[in-house]
This record gives structure tokens, C-alpha cells and sequence, in this order.
């Protein structure tokens, strides 16, 4: 027979049987957690005789997750709350944990490409976009104009798509549930797109070091412009509807509240960041891409609450289908992938009809890319998260021999950790759609 | 045996000898600091604050080097805490991006931290990093500096076995504490160590699932209810 679960303050080495040590690992960081509070009510030689800090015994501890549907995947938080606010809380992830950055070492760069489709799950392009974008600056491989401005265009659609899953799910964490239907009819619309342009809905493994794996079609670019055509106004209808819904910004309003020293301190990137006023945005910070030659504005809010992200994000949104709409006009004809054996794949047609072509090709999915001995780079971009950074080393073979992702979402959970103190157990929902962590990505 | 096939059986013996076709790329070029990378970025080119902290600190920043229009410094471990807060107060340098661990496996002082901080306003980021040698598997923690340092230490902690003195909470990270391994590390075998992490029961009453091949080995799980007898073996 399994021992039945009892609460806290128990026989914390009895009470689970599935890794003890971990369990409590966690609540003992629960307890030590703020431990200068208690240092102060203890007086002199130690244990208090009743307890100080509960006597009424309001308090209790709560673990929320990993499978709880509102903390968008498996991440689970322990928070100690008394009454309904949340006094402590503790974030344990590692739930989704594969060994990416392991698995990167045994593989080629372009092996490893979708892998990074799982990361972040609701933008895939983002990450093909990075790694590869990473993989040609460690090796020094320049990438033709119109693959640079259908990766700019595709990374921005990602975004919308990205901000889209976040709008519905976080209206939906706050009670709202028709959004989410609109919203994921959004996302139809772009994963149709995606199916086009790439060959697949939802992990388009699209971009390829050195370019892209296909060009553009016409219909798909009728599809882009008819998208372009219709969204700004649909996105400015949920806004209409949003901004003046008064259980939406009863709900967001001064929660989990981030001042910008505050943001920077605990490492907040992306949208969370400049909710709170930090004018920090990879795209104008380190232009990379085609994104020093578009027009376009970075939506800064300066009251760091749930509100002001979320006004953020619905602005980028637009800013975004701006963006597209430039690339669709300025795309230029010509190459979609470097023109190189050791850069980048030959086109399918030179592997089928050429000898040369098919030896390039089995020595690209053999070797790959090898950059010199010794070679490091990070290159970062601004992923639908934040910054999404690869930190990659050379050994000079094919395989890199080190590969450090410096993923948003991780960066955002650990300031979540602590915007959670002093909420409400209801706004701690919100919070978590708010700051937007995907855990795939987190994880790693 | 004819002389040419003579020829071929001894070459496939010399061959099995040394047991495998090796394959070399031989790519020699060292990284130099390469400008002309197309990839490269203006906020990366940080000369001039490595030399303020040359100024500075002197012989604590061991070497410069730079690749691919990135400026980086090693510096020496004991004052990196120093030169962080030096960088966040002075030279505006106060959102830590990123911190991370590197295993050079074969090389004299084993591991690398890696951090990497950005200057907003004026738009800059600097790469730091010290080493860590493999017997004194420690370094001073950078919490004191930047909160957000925690979890990326936590991590380092995790991946490749470097305790950060002074950290406030130095537990792992993504795998369990009951996991006693450094999965980072180079020697880990990429398929993992079979036991080295039960799973939860197959059944609400069964044991830990110690292998998690167990379906693959021919181990069926038991079931958690009765299944009634089938008609056949009722007849007996």
C-alpha cells in the first residue's frame, strides 16, 4: 500500500517515495527562503516556544503543478500562503528536461536544427532563425539578401503567433474563454502560411545554415499579404474589446508589479522587460538580419505590471505586421542559400543531376560546417520570449563542443519567482500567463 | 592467391589493426579577431573597456583574445565578484544576460564560467570569463552583484559539478538532487546511466521503476486490477 500523502512538517524523508531527496531539497528552501524575517522574531538562544510567525496556524503550503493546466506545461510551484496571499514561493522546473545542449554535442550544426523546433514550441522559426543565424557567425558564412528578408518576415510571423497563444491562453487563465477561439483561429490562419511556405504546419524546420530550404511560393505570398491585410484590424478589435473590459484590468492591474532596476536585477528579458521601462530589444540593440532597414517602433511601458506587458505585447503584434508588410515589398530577387559546398546544402536540383552536387551534399549531411579550432561566438536574437542567445564553441570537426542556449523563458521564471510574493493565490495564474514561460524552452 | 588480391587482403589487415577509418577535417586556421564576419556586431567590439579594466585590475585580466568581432577576457578567478561590481557601478555594465559553464575536457584548467553583460544605455556587451580547475571544482558566486545570477549558477551547478561559494541556494537545477551525476560533463555517456534515476511506479502500489527500458527488456507492468477469468480458462 503507498503511504498517504499528509502535509507539511512531517516526516519529510517518509512522505515521498519518489525522490526524496529532491522533495526535500525544495521544502527546506521553502522554509530558509527570507530567513532574516524569522532571525528577527527569534530572540537570543534560538527556537521560539509557540510559533510567532503562525499561531492561528492560517498558513499552508501548496504545490501547484507540474501537471496543472494553468501553469502552461510542467512547471511547479510550491508557494507557502497565508490566508489567500502567497508569503513564499518556490519554482521547481527541470520537468521537461531532455539534455539539449548534451545532444547538440554528439550532432552536426544542421543535425541539430529541429531540435531547436522544440524549444519553443509556440515559434519555431525564432529558433531555427538563431541557431543558424549562431552556427554563420562561428563560422563566418554571409547568408543572401532575399534569405534574410524572408527569415526577417518569418520571425516576425512567429512572433504574432507566439503573442496570439499568449493572448488566448491568458485570457483564458482569467476566466475569458472566447478569445481563445479567436486567437487560435489567428494561429490557423498562420500555421496555413507555414504549411505553405515550409512544407509544415506547427515545426517548420525551414531555415538551413546558409539560407533557407525553399523559396516562397506565389500563393504563399498571397496568403502573407492577405494576412497582413486583414490582422491589423482583427488584432485591433481584441484590443478594443481588451482595453476597456474591466474584469481584464481588474485582473492585470498593479499585479506583480516590476520596477526597471528591478527588471534588470533579476535578468527579465523581452517583452517582461520593457513592460517595466528598459528600452532593451535585440533587434535595435544588435541589429541583426534585415531589421536595421525596416521602420518599426519597440513598445515600452513604464508601470511593469501585468497590464503593461500585456499592452506591450499587443502593440508589438502590430508593430510586427508592420514589419512584414515592409518585406513583402522590398523582397528582392535572387539566391535563397549561400552558394558554397562547405557553407551551405547544393540545391536539390544540382544533387540530382550533377556528381558534384551529390557528393556535396552526403559530405554537408556527413561533415557539415567546420569552423576553426577554437572558435566561439554568441549571437542573439529577439525571440517572441526575449533575447534568445546560443553560445556555441569550435573543436574544429564538424560537431560543436559546446553549445549553451540562453533561453528567455528560463530567465523570465526565476523573476516570476519573485513577483509571486505578496500576490494573491488567484493572481498567481495570471502572473504565469503574464510573464509568458514556455517550458520547453526553460528546460532545455 | 594471385598477387593483386595478396595486395588487397594486406591492406585490409593493416587497416584492421588500427580498428578504425578515421577521418580528419584538418581545419587549421586559427580564429583571429575576424572583422569581416558578416555576422558581426558593433556592440560586441569592446576594446576599450577590456583596457579600462586592464587599468584597473592589471594583472587580474590574464588574457584578451577576440574572434569573430567579440572582445572577451579571462580573468583571474578570485576577482571576477570585483570586477563585475566594478563594471555594474562604473561603467553602467548592470543587466547580466547570460552565465554559463564550458568543459574543455583535455585542457589544463578544466572548466570555464562564462558571463556576459550587457551595458544598455550605451549599448555594449562584454564577455568575461575565469577558469576553474578540475581539483578546486569552486568559484565566488556573483548573487551579491546580480540577483539574476541564481538560477544560471544553479544551473552550472547542476550541468557540470561547480559549487558557487557563497550562493544562497545552491541546489540543482533541472535534474533531482537524488541524480549524482554532472550530465555536462564530457565523460557522461550521452544514453545516461541505467538506475541512476528511478521512475515512478508502474501501478499506484508497485516499486520505482529502476530501469526505464523495462518494456524493452521484457519486463510486463503489473496490472491494477483484477482482469476477470477468460470463458477458456473457466472450461479449464
Amino acid at each position: 500500500m503507498s503511504i498517504a500523502p499528509s502535509f507539511v512538517g512531517a516526516d519529510l524523508g517518509q512522505q515521498f517515495r519518489f525522490w526524496p531527496r529532491h522533495n526535500e531539497a525544495l521544502y527546506k528552501r521553502l522554509e530558509s527562503k527570507h530567513a532574516w524575517l524569522e532571525q528577527e522574531l527569534h530572540e537570543g538562544d534560538g527556537e521560539p516556544r509557540v510559533d510567532i510567525r503562525d499561531p492561528l496556524g492560517n498558513e499552508m503550503i501548496l504545490n501547484m503543478g507540474p501537471q496543472h493546466p494553468a501553469t502552461h506545461g510542467v512547471l511547479r510551484c510550491v508557494v507557502q500562503m497565508d490566508g489567500e496571499l502567497v508569503e513564499r514561493a518556490v519554482l521547481d522546473i527541470g520537468y521537461l528536461h531532455r539534455g539539449i545542449e548534451k545532444l547538440a554535442e554528439s550532432k552536426t550544426y544542421q543535425e541539430f536544427m529541429p531540435y531547436t523546433d522544440r524549444m519553443d514550441y509556440l515559434s519555431p522559426y525564432s529558433n531555427n532563425v538563431a541557431w543558424c543565424l549562431a552556427v554563420e557567425k562561428l563560422a563566418g558564412i554571409e547568408v543572401p539578401e532575399r534569405a534574410q528578408w524572408i527569415r526577417t518576415m518569418m520571425c516576425e510571423l512567429a512572433r504574432i503567433s507566439s503573442h496570439m497563444l499568449w493572448l488566448g491562453v491568458g485570457l483564458m487563465d482569467a476566466g475569458a474563454v472566447s478569445v481563445f477561439l479567436w486567437t487560435f483561429q489567428g494561429r490557423e490562419d498562420i500555421y496555413k502560411i507555414f504549411d505553405e511556405v515550409a512544407g509544415a504546419r506547427f515545426t517548420v524546420s525551414h531555415s538551413r545554415i546558409g539560407g533557407i530550404a525553399s523559396d516562397l511560393s506565389p500563393s504563399s505570398i498571397a496568403m502573407l499579404k492577405d494576412f497582413v491585410d486583414r490582422y491589423p484590424d482583427v488584432i485591433q478589435g481584441w484590443r478594443d474589446l481588451l482595453n476597456r473590459n474591466r474584469i481584464w484590468i481588474d485582473r492585470n492591474l498593479d499585479i506583480g508589479t516590476i520596477t526597471a532596476e528591478e527588471a534588470k536585477e533579476l535578468g527579465l528579458t523581452g517583452s517582461n522587460l520593457r513592460g517595466s521601462g528598459v528600452p532593451y530589444d535585440v533587434r535595435r540593440f544588435e541589429p541583426y538580419l534585415k531589421y536595421d532597414d525596416v521602420d518599426f517602433n519597440i513598445p515600452i511601458r513604464t508601470e511593469g505590471d501585468c497590464l503593461a506587458r500585456y499592452h506591450v505585447r499587443m502593440e508589438e503584434m502590430l508593430e510586427s505586421i508592420k514589419i512584414i508588410k515592409q518585406c513583402l515589398e522590398r523582397l528582392p530577387e535572387g539566391k535563397i542559400r549561400a552558394d558554397d559546398a562547405k557553407a551551405a546544402y547544393p540545391s536539390k536540383e544540382e544533387v540530382y543531376y550533377s556528381m558534384e552536387g551529390m557528393i556535396h551534399d552526403f559530405m554537408y549531411t556527413d561533415t557539415g560546417v567546420t569552423p576553426p579550432k577554437g572558435a566561439r561566438a554568441y549571437h542573439a536574437i529577439e525571440a517572441p520570449k526575449g533575447e534568445l542567445g546560443f553560445y556555441l564553441e569550435s573543436d574544429g570537426t564538424g560537431r560543436p563542443s559546446r553549445v549553451h542556449i540562453n533561453s528567455p523563458s528560463f530567465s523570465n521564471l526565476q523573476a516570476l519567482e519573485y513577483m509571486m510574493e505578496g500576490e494573491s493565490v488567484a493572481d498567481v495564474v495570471v502572473l504565469i500567463g503574464s510573464v509568458d514561460p514556455v517550458m520547453g524552452e526553460a528546460d532545455k | 592467391m594471385r598477387d593483386d588480391q595478396k595486395n588487397v587482403a594486406q591492406k585490409t589487415a593493416a587497416h584492421r589493426e588500427d580498428e578504425s577509418l578515421k577521418f580528419y577535417f584538418t581545419p587549421v586556421d586559427p580564429p583571429g579577431p575576424d572583422t569581416d564576419n558578416p555576422h558581426a556586431k558593433s556592440s560586441t567590439l569592446v576594446e576599450d573597456i577590456l583596457a579600462t579594466l586592464e587599468e584597473e585590475f592589471g594583472e587580474d585580466i590574464l588574457e584578451k583574445r577576440a574572434y569573430a568581432g567579440e572582445h572577451e577576457a579571462i580573468v583571474a578567478k578570485d576577482r571576477i565578484v570585483d570586477i563585475c561590481r566594478f563594471l555594474k557601478e562604473e561603467e553602467g555594465f548592470d543587466y547580466l544576460v547570460d552565465l554559463a559553464g564550458v568543459d574543455r575536457f583535455t585542457e589544463e584548467e578544466r572548466f570555464e564560467v562564462l558571463y556576459n553583460l550587457v551595458n544598455v544605455e550605451r549599448g555594449k556587451r562584454v564577455r568575461l570569463r575565469i577558469r576553474v580547475d578540475e581539483d578546486d571544482l569552486s568559484a565566488p558566486t556573483l548573487t551579491g552583484v546580480f540577483m539574476g545570477a541564481g538560477w544560471n549558477e544553479r544551473e552550472v551547478y547542476d550541468m557540470l559539478g561547480i559549487r558557487f561559494d557563497g550562493h544562497p541556494d545552491m541546489r540543482r537545477m533541472f535534474m533531482p538532487e537524488d541524480f549524482e551525476y554532472y550530465p555536462q560533463r564530457k565523460e557522461f555517456p550521452l544514453l545516461g546511466v541505467p538506475g541512476s534515476l528511478p521512475l515512478p511506479p508502474q501501478t499506484p502500489e508497485g516499486e520505482l521503476t529502476m530501469d526505464p527500458f523495462a518494456a524493452a527488456h521484457g519486463s510486463k507492468p503489473r496490472k491494477s486490477y483484477d482482469e476477470p477469468r477468460s470463458d477458456f480458462e473457466q472450461l479449464g
